[in-house]
């Protein structure tokens, strides 16, 4: 258990060094830019007859640093900002801290894309199970089929199909936005109801994407534990096929969790494209809408959101592999 | 003097554990469905250790997977029965029957070198699973006897049953094998290679204890392995397979001191002493067959026999009784082979 703490401290120290390493890209990205954003921003106030202490001060505002100081000190005024979970002031959203924008839109990318990531993973390890087991008979082939086939989909095509389909063709499922503006929003009824709705054609769109993944590697995996010798060896022993097959997945399964983590970084990233086809309001479309609108404290916010994400995924993936296999646990 | 020794080979043949009677086992290859075990023929008398030895590929590990009828696909057993004491005919069973068979009458140990424990499970709950799977009542006896069995073989029970498979050694995940194998108080042992991959001390160690556990359960133990160091040292029987036919079979100090097949001879010889000129060690011509490349007529053995004359193309010769107790299949004369041995 000792080694278990460690590790995660080295894990946990290594995250933040990920987190400030992102931070500092970011800064540095803004002031890479042509014609620094910053200084953009104070000479348009400089045009709309401000004097030039104050819109220095509106500039520092938005940004958390101004470019009349010299680089480092706006570095390490930018940084002292961030410890502060301070992010600067979004330019979209005028005046709106970037915490809370994004604060606002987190929630309508985290409950989809982890509920996506779910069903899909449970979804895809059993039907990888049984294409393992059944992979000679015609029903294993037609699901290995029906992965290969779906992983094959480009995200959008398969977002912009079932949208036609359940929107526009059948007119089964809602489409835009999080729930129908009309309702009052609440712990009400009709309102969960219609935020449920709204996100079901995201949330299957998630979960289509990463299932066909998670077949094939599920499949590959029990595959080659059923060539292991100890499930020989416990059949020889005359242990129940039930029990059998929970030895088989729980080894197979193993080797799964480390993608499991990458994979919620990933859909992360393909929010992107998902929200805006869908018009849901989450991190991507943020995201999306923070870089038309050159607004550099949303995106750097968005940024920097995305990696702490991986990286508390990869801890949590490291704790699950340690309670799942004990030769690690040590 | 040959009255006593015709008594004795009647009473083991009438108080066989189990008895195999021309099995013939194939498999599918490109080529066909090949036999890797062809008629055989062989007693394992009650309460005695018998040693199959044989090169890789002899079909050695075929026959006793077959005791278990644990052929893996594509291979099957054609023909043939294989009477266990108490069970029937193991050939004839499947599913649940079969199931309670394995592991409750039939002990399986595997080679030392293969994991045969669950990785992610201690050793105390597969136990409970193997317990489980056969409707042990008494979990609390299960778990008793299976800490004195590992005690019994110079473990710590409690130790071990708390322990997972990457927490012991070679010799003790063999132990253990043997535990799981014994601990529903199965009456036959069979032990695949079990020194194979073990260093020499662990080899005696674990070797001790068959001998040992074999004694005091009253087992019938089948050993199968290509060591004949391992077969002198506890085998009461010894049968020599080649080429997926027994070619020799009998009691084991008189196979290994009067060799009556000539590959008998060649795997005696072949065999380096440890004190000694290692000059003395004589490897045998040529490759064991596989399956594909086995001769389809005449005898097995006959490409690499040094005795091989033109019957031994044409005829396949049975196994047959050739002296008390003592079968063999050969068309040499068995004066000669025994002769050339010392000569060799």
């Amino acid at each position: 258990m000792k080694g278990l703490t460690r590790r995660l401290l080295v894990r946990l120290g290594t995250g933040l060094v990920m987190v400030w390493v992102v931070a500092t890209f970011t800064f540095f990205l803004v002031h890479a830019l042509p014609g620094n954003p910053g200084d953009a921003q104070y000479e348009q106030y400089l045009t709309q007859g401000m004097a030039p202490e104050t819109a220095r001060a509106k500039v520092a505002v938005i940004y958390g640093f101004t470019s009349h100081e010299p680089l480092l000190q706006q570095y390490t005024s930018y940084m002292w900002q961030l410890l502060q979970g301070n992010l600067g002031v979004s330019i979209s959203y005028t005046g709106e801290p970037v915490v809370q924008v994004i604060r606002a839109a987190l929630p309508w990318t985290l409950f989809p894309v982890l509920t996506g990531l779910v069903v899909s993973f449970l979804v895809g390890v059993t039907a990888g199970v049984v294409a393992a087991v059944r992979r000679s008979s015609r029903w294993g082939g037609l699901l290995s089929l029906s992965g290969s086939l779906v992983a094959g989909v480009p995200s959008f095509v398969l977002a912009l199909l079932l949208a036609f389909l359940f929107h526009t063709l059948w007119q089964i499922l809602p489409f835009g936005d999080t729930s129908d503006v009309t309702l009052e929003p609440g712990f009400n009824g009709p309102y969960i109801a219609s935020v449920i709705s709204h996100a079901v054609l995201p949330v299957a769109t998630y979960a289509l994407l990463s299932y066909g993944g998670w077949l094939l590697a599920m499949k590959s995996s029990v595959v080659s534990v059923l060539g292991d010798d100890f499930i020989l060896a416990s059949e020889l022993r005359g242990i129940t096929p039930l029990t059998r097959m929970r030895y088989i997945a729980r080894n197979a399964i193993l080797p799964l969790f480390t993608v499991l983590a990458l994979s919620l970084g990933f859909m992360f990233g393909g929010s992107v494209l998902i929200e805006d086809i869908f018009d849901y309001p989450g991190l991507g479309n943020l995201l999306l809408k923070s870089i038309g609108a050159r607004d550099y404290p949303l995106m750097g916010g968005a940024f920097l959101l995305i990696t702490v994400a991986i990286v508390l995924a990869n801890i949590l993936a490291e704790l699950l592999y340690s309670v799942i296999d004990p030769r690690v646990r040590r | 003097m040959t009255d006593t020794v015709q008594l004795t080979a009647e009473r083991a043949e009438a108080a066989a554990e189990v008895s195999v009677r021309d099995l013939t086992v194939l498999y599918r290859t490109d080529q066909g469905e090949l036999p890797a075990v062809a008629h055989a023929d062989i007693d394992l008398p009650t309460g005695t250790i018998t040693g199959l030895v044989g090169e890789s590929g002899s079909g050695k590990s075929t026959l006793a997977l077959s005791l278990m009828n644990a052929i893996p696909a594509p291979g099957r057993i054609s023909s043939g029965s294989i009477q266990v004491n108490g069970v029937g005919d193991v050939t004839r069973l499947e599913g649940r029957a079969l199931r309670r068979v394995r592991g409750r009458a039939l002990g399986y140990v595997f080679q030392a070198s293969q994991n045969s424990l669950n990785p992610l499970k201690t050793v105390g709950k597969q136990l409970l699973d193997l317990g489980r799977a056969h409707d042990v009542q008494d979990m609390r006896g299960l778990v008793r006897r299976a800490r004195e069995l590992a005690d019994e073989m110079g473990m710590d029970g409690a130790r071990v049953l708390d322990s997972y498979q990457h927490e012991l050694s070679g010799g003790m995940r063999q132990r253990v094998g043997i535990v799981l194998a014994l601990v529903l108080n199965a009456r036959v042992l069979i032990l695949d290679e079990p020194t194979t991959a073990l260093d020499m001390l662990s080899q005696a160690a674990v070797l001790e204890i068959v001998r040992k556990v074999h004694r005091q359960e009253g087992l019938t133990t089948l050993v199968v392995t290509h060591d004949m160091g391992v077969v002198s040292e506890i085998a009461d029987r010894l049968a020599v397979m080649y080429g997926g036919r027994i070619v020799e079979d009998g009691p084991a100090t008189e196979v290994l001191q009067r060799p009556a097949h000539p590959y008998t001879r060649a795997l005696i010889g072949a065999t380096a002493r440890i004190t000694g000129d290692t000059d003395t060690a004589r490897a045998l011509p040529g490759r064991p067959p596989d399956l594909t490349t086995v001769p389809r007529t005449g005898c097995v053995f006959r490409e690499r026999c040094p005795l091989a004359m033109d019957v031994c193309a044409e005829t396949e010769p049975q196994l047959l009784t050739w002296a008390p107790d003592r079968r063999r299949a050969c068309h040499a004369d068995p004066a000669t082979t025994a002769a050339t041995g010392e000569g060799a």
